[in-house]
């Protein structure tokens, strides 16, 4: 690993458009021979779409593919495979029945190729890399960093020099996620390269050796020394600025407290702590920013008080009344609206149409004996397409034709069309083009002016910073550190979500 | 677009008034039209091929149109709607070869008395215009169990049966009297497929008996699937509806087979003299409706002297199957010596004789 | 190089729907000719007959509805349980178990008068298809056991029992040996509406709209498709899943079971084992091509019944039943299936050149 190592990867000013979106927007990523990269960003920033142009899996609209100095136009992950790179997805694909070897083989030839042969050839392998791993074993009895394991043989077995991994370790435990920072090392070491695309700072300056770091679809910091930055930097670089429309309102008096959560803890999906001992008050008239790099328990949190995952310990209270084991629909009747991160499938029903989703919190109230009242379901609709200006067409037809900012000015107005009293805004303007954002923004804006506490958890900083009255950084499932928005420094707010604390 | 569409339109409706114009044709002819009507399609070569092949040569003999309609189910409206289409197109004989015909047959045959109408397999009758035809199976069944008997080297054989109906008790109990007649020793094991045609349940039960022991497969149901197994194991094999040897060449020992040939020319020519007369007709293999298909070449001499024999004794009516002294499975007389048994004992035949292992429950 | 690309429309046409179906229809009969031709047959007597035979005439009709009923019941059974997501893969086996349970009361009130008797029967069909229905509800419900899994393997299940009954205590003693069930009373069949068409054509008409009215007007209905759209929405919404799962499935076994006592009484002289005559494997595909909307069931069945009967009828001047069959999907799926182009249209794309490593 020299700096004058030759050029494994480039992809140089990288366009890649979808409808309403700009994915890539002039990305640039230079990768050395038998080095570890990792290419850092938010979510949503381009890093999938730019990893998915070098894997095979889409065409760039403009710009440059070249591996080893080689101009490359894939058209399938096959040809890319081919010209010798291969892609750990974060979805294993991988068929639970099969052996380790099986799986391996799986679509890699039409040959029949003898199975002792091959689990010899996977058991080489395997130690020359430290990947300890059964050839022999079905895969369903394997834990998710063993399968892990079977991938990036996958990978090797078919001779690639070029292994993307896309968060890796989002699904590993910490010894897990140290082990594969040793094989990784070796894979690098046999003159092999490693893209390691990732959220998680310290992993970055564990593992890597250099770090490219993407926001909104362009490259903000190519091919960085990891030794020469630290995480507080690059949790910089990762933040900042979207097209920002909204201005920063006025001071007011914030009112008394609305939503109180005390001691609140709860677990992700793989059932480990995700959220720790969190407490929190939000008062009438303000708005309270939620800053962290992405997965550090933000999503948890905002599901745990709308009472969509379990709470394990603490309190959730809405303006004096006990929440924490209720159901969805008595928070929202208490006065929660809350606007879920995943607006399709948990906002919004897909299939159903706008009206039928326009109902989703209300329906309830408007049935007449078992009847749902359609012209009142209607009017309903109506009155929340007008008041929050949702561009729709027919409003009996599925809202699957809806534009991106139009499903959540359709989602956003349903939950403030309860008067609510509480708003959990969870990433509520990601991905929405210019518009949607401000509309978005000046919703919330409205609403504490009429004396609304707003959560909002964003990963836009300059969106906290010009909308927050109180901006708190999460990291690792806890509150580190709480900013003034209007005095903060970019730098140390980025410095606690790398997680340093609060000396106070 | 909307040029396109019209032109569509226009071609349609040509087509609409042609197919008017020239959809009544008559060709006068006053000739018989007898329709089938199969549960089955003549590809099973089994039960179905069988009777498609009397069909074809009865309508060279005859001269009569045929039509058949495949793959018909039991017990639903199909066949009535079938035969009342069949009768309003002039037809004027309808054959159905499916017993669960029967109640549709029966309404049928009151509803339009100018239609004969012949069931296969079945018990009911008129005495004018609705018959029913069968044939006595067992007595080829019981010079197929001869040739087995004869090559049997485990003593132990294996029959796979359809359900346990008198039809199918009389074709086992038939086989193994023959089988017995060779061998005294020998011994036939029954698995019941509660199936008429399921290659895999079949061709599965087969392998059980081949497993157990059972070194020739018989069969009761319309697939080869026994065959094929038997055939895979190196076993023998008897077949049964048609000449099967071309689907288990080595395994095929011999088959009872159906031949409907000389009885549809029969139906057809008496429904056009107007002679048919409805009733029970139990074919024998002096009427040709039953027979067995040619033995493999590699059974003895002797054996195949020894089956002629009984042939001709059958034919001659020298020879009676059901002719006692007969034991019952658990080694009480079923039939006494000297006394024969009855067409109605035989049609209502629920117990095994002697040398039969399995139960009719 | 170019190929064809379905594209999603931004709106979809609205009111395209007879425009398709008459469009689908006639492609489907200008391909059915070559078919017909490439056969040795006359496409014109062939569709005439096809014509004649399900809706030419008031018999035709009689045949057309009958088959209609079990179809469409099937068809609702299926939407049913697909308005929530659910894959009931076992109606076939429900119209045996209502069947079954409509028969055996028959046995039981051998002798008493219709007006009691045939809704004790059809009572009965509906509970025996509920029950057969409620197992795999409830394990998903309770366990998450795939229900697709477990209405599938119920089939054989009601069938071998259907086929224990026949054999052993429902045996005939005047079959003369025969594994046959008793003939079903006179008072125990279902009276004829017009022609030979029963009355079942009414109840399932009207139990069609009850369900298709259910579905779309009531708030029930309406957590019914929010869970069918997405589980996590439901549950964001408040609408608990598991106790709907259990009543849905019960629901559409019901209906199932009902379609095989109305079979049973109106068609059947006895229970066989065909009295199902796969109508419940049809309704999948009566469910399908009516978008899972109980409300276009109805509709579907019609169709789907005339083709039948027609593709039926067309046998008997020697058109193969493979031949026939061909036909029968061609029609439906043009017909019907034609309807996919109100939301989607047809573009040609240029494919890109190939070029690069390979």
């Amino acid at each position: 690993m020299t700096s004058d190592s030759p050029l494994a990867i480039e992809l140089v000013d990288i366009w890649k458009r979808f409808p309403g979106v700009v994915a890539n927007a002039g990305a640039t990523l230079r990768v050395k021979k038998g080095t570890i990269h990792a290419v850092l960003g938010e979510n949503g920033a381009g890093k999938s779409t730019l990893m998915n142009i070098l894997s095979g899996v889409y065409r760039p609209d403009e710009g440059q593919v070249r591996i080893n100095g080689e101009q490359h136009w894939f058209h399938s992950p096959s040809d890319a495979l081919a010209s010798g790179i291969g892609m750990v997805h974060q979805e294993f694909r991988l068929v639970p029945s099969f052996t380790v070897a099986e799986n391996i083989v799986l679509g890699a030839s039409e040959k029949i190729i003898r199975r002792s042969f091959i689990e010899k050839e996977v058991e080489q392998i395997a130690q020359q890399f430290g990947l300890a791993i059964d050839p022999t074993r079905p895969v369903w009895q394997l834990s998710m960093g063993e399968r892990q394991r079977v991938e990036i043989l996958k990978t090797l077995w078919r001779k690639a020099q070029i292994l993307i991994l896309d968060e890796p370790t989002a699904v590993l435990t910490p010894a897990e996620a140290d082990e594969l920072g040793k094989v990784l090392r070796k894979i690098a070491e046999d003159g092999r390269t490693v893209v390691f695309i990732s959220h998680k700072l310290h992993e970055v300056t564990a593992f890597c050796d250099e770090a490219t770091v993407l926001r909104g679809g362009k490259t903000v910091a190519s091919s960085l020394k990891v030794e020469e930055v630290n995480e507080s930097d690059l949790a910089g670089l990762m933040v900042g600025s979207s097209p920002m429309i909204s201005e920063r309102p006025p001071y007011q008096e914030p009112g008394e407290a609305m939503l109180t959560i005390e001691g609140l803890g709860t677990l992700d999906d793989r059932f480990l702590p995700a959220v720790k001992n969190l407490n929190l008050t939000i008062k009438s008239g303000e708005i309270v920013g939620i800053a962290g790099v992405s997965g550090n328990g933000q999503r948890e949190m905002a599901q745990a008080i709308a009472g969509l995952r379990p709470i394990t310990s603490g309190k959730v209270t809405i303006s004096g009344k006990d929440l924490t084991n209720a159901p969805p629909s008595e928070r929202f009747t208490a006065g929660l609206g809350y606007v879920p991160e995943d607006r399709l499938g948990v906002g919004l029903a897909p299939r159903l149409t706008v009206t039928e989703n326009a109902i989703l919190r209300c329906y309830k109230n408007l049935r007449k004996s078992i009847f749902l009242v359609s012209e009142q379901a209607v009017n309903y609709c109506k009155e929340i397409i007008e008041r929050f200006g949702v561009r729709t067409g027919p409003i009996d037809e599925p809202i699957a034709g809806l534009s991106g900012g139009n499903l959540q000015r359709l989602l956003v107005g349903r939950e403030l069309s309860g008067n609510p009293k509480v708003v959990l805004a969870a990433q509520p303007t990601r991905g929405l083009d210019v518009q949607g954002v401000k509309a978005i923004q000046d919703l919330l804006i409205d609403e504490r002016t009429e004396g609304v506490a707003v959560l909002l958890i964003s990963e836009d900083l300059d969106e906290l910073l010009t909308l927050s009255d109180r901006l708190l950084v999460m990291h690792e499932g806890e509150i580190v550190k709480e900013f003034d928005p209007t005095t903060a420094h970019r730098h140390d707010i980025g410095a606690a979500m790398a997680g340093k604390r609060d000396e106070s | 677009m909307r040029r396109r569409l019209l032109m569509l339109l226009a071609v349609v409706l040509t087509f609409g008034a042609v197919a008017s114009a020239c959809g009544s044709d008559d060709d006068g002819s006053s000739d018989v039209k007898a329709a089938f009507v199969y549960i089955g399609t003549p590809g099973d070569a089994g039960w179905t091929y069988a009777h498609d092949q009397g069909r074809l040569a009865a309508e060279e003999a005859t001269g009569a149109t045929t039509q058949v309609v495949e793959n018909v189910p039991e017990g639903t409206e199909d066949f009535a709607n079938y035969a009342r289409e069949f009768i309003d197109d002039g037809y004027s004989v309808i054959i159905g070869t499916s017993f669960g015909y029967m109640e549709s047959m029966a309404a049928l045959a009151d509803e339009y008395p100018d239609v004969v109408f012949d069931h296969i397999s079945g018990y009911m009758s008129n005495e004018t215009n609705f018959g029913n035809t069968f044939g006595r199976m067992y007595e080829p069944r019981y010079l197929s169990g001869m040739v087995a008997g004869a090559m049997t080297e485990s003593n132990h054989l294996g029959y796979v049966a359809a359900f346990p109906i008198p039809e199918v008790i009389r074709g086992i109990n038939a086989f193994t009297l023959g089988v017995r007649s060779m061998n005294p020793d020998a011994e036939v094991e029954v698995i019941w497929t509660s199936t008429w045609f399921d290659p895999a349940v079949e061709g599965d039960s087969a392998q059980a008996l081949i497993e157990k022991g059972a070194d020739v497969i018989a069969m009761h149901q319309d697939s080869t699937a026994a065959g094929e197994r038997a055939e895979a194991a190196g076993v023998r094999w008897v077949a049964y509806n048609s000449d099967m040897s071309a689907f288990a060449p080595n395994a095929h020992l011999t088959a009872p087979v159906w031949d409907w040939s000389n009885r549809y020319a029969q139906i057809i020519e008496q429904a056009a003299d107007g002679t048919y007369s409805g009733g029970s007709w139990w074919g024998s293999m002096a009427d040709g409706v039953v027979a067995l298909a040619p033995i493999a070449d590699d059974v003895p001499g002797d054996v195949q002297a020894a089956v002629a024999d009984s042939q001709q004794a059958i034919i001659d009516g020298e020879l009676h199957v059901f002719a006692g002294p007969i034991n019952a499975q658990d080694g009480s007389v079923l039939v006494a010596a000297g006394e024969t048994m009855s067409d109605g004992d035989m049609l209502g035949m629920m117990s095994f004789v002697e040398g039969v292992i399995g139960s009719t429950g | 190089m170019k190929r064809l690309v379905l594209v999603r429309r931004e709106q979809p046409l609205r009111g395209g729907q007879p425009l398709s179906f008459l469009i689908g229809l006639v492609v489907a009969l200008l391909a059915g000719i070559l078919l017909l031709v490439a056969s040795g047959h006359n496409p014109i007597e062939i569709y005439e007959r096809l014509f004649n035979s399900s809706v030419g005439s008031s018999n035709a009709w009689a045949k057309t509805l009958n088959r209609a009923v079990p179809l469409g019941l099937a068809g609702l059974a299926v939407a049913v349980a697909g308005s929530m997501g659910l894959w009931n893969i076992g109606a076939e086996g429900q119209i045996l178990a209502g069947a079954m349970m409509a028969a055996w009361i028959a046995q039981i009130g051998e002798g008493w008068a219709s007006p009691l008797l045939i809704p004790l029967m059809l009572i009965a069909s509906i509970l025996g298809g509920a029950l057969l229905a409620s197992g795999p509800g409830i394990a998903r419900a309770q366990i998450g056991v795939n229900e697709i899994i477990t209405t599938l393997m119920l089939n054989e299940v009601a069938l071998r029992l259907l086929q224990w009954l026949i054999h052993g205590p429902w045996k005939d003693p005047e079959s003369r040996g025969f594994p046959l069930a008793p003939l079903l009373a006179d008072e125990a069949r279902l009276p004829k509406l017009f022609g030979r068409a029963h009355w079942g054509v009414i109840i399932a008409f009207l139990v069609i709209a009850f369900f298709g009215f259910i579905v779309s007007r009531t708030a029930w209905g309406y957590e019914l498709k929010v869970a069918g759209s997405s589980g996590a929405t439901a549950r964001y919404a408040g609408i608990s899943l598991n106790k709907k799962i259990i009543t849905v499935m019960v629901l559409s076994g019901g209906i199932a079971g009902l379609a095989g006592g109305i079979e049973l009484s109106g068609t059947s002289d006895r229970i066989v084992e065909g009295v199902s005559g796969g109508y419940g494997f049809a309704g999948i595909i009566v469910a399908a091509l009516a978008l899972m909307r109980p409300s276009g069931v109805a509709a579907v069945a019609l169709i789907f019944g005339a083709v039948q009967v027609g593709g039926l009828s067309i046998q008997t001047l020697g058109v193969s039943s493979s031949v026939s069959t061909i036909l029968q999907a061609l029609i439906l799926f043009g017909a019907i299936g034609a309807g996919v182009f109100n939301r989607y249209s047809l573009k040609s794309v240029k494919r890109e050149k190939k070029g690069g490593s390979t």
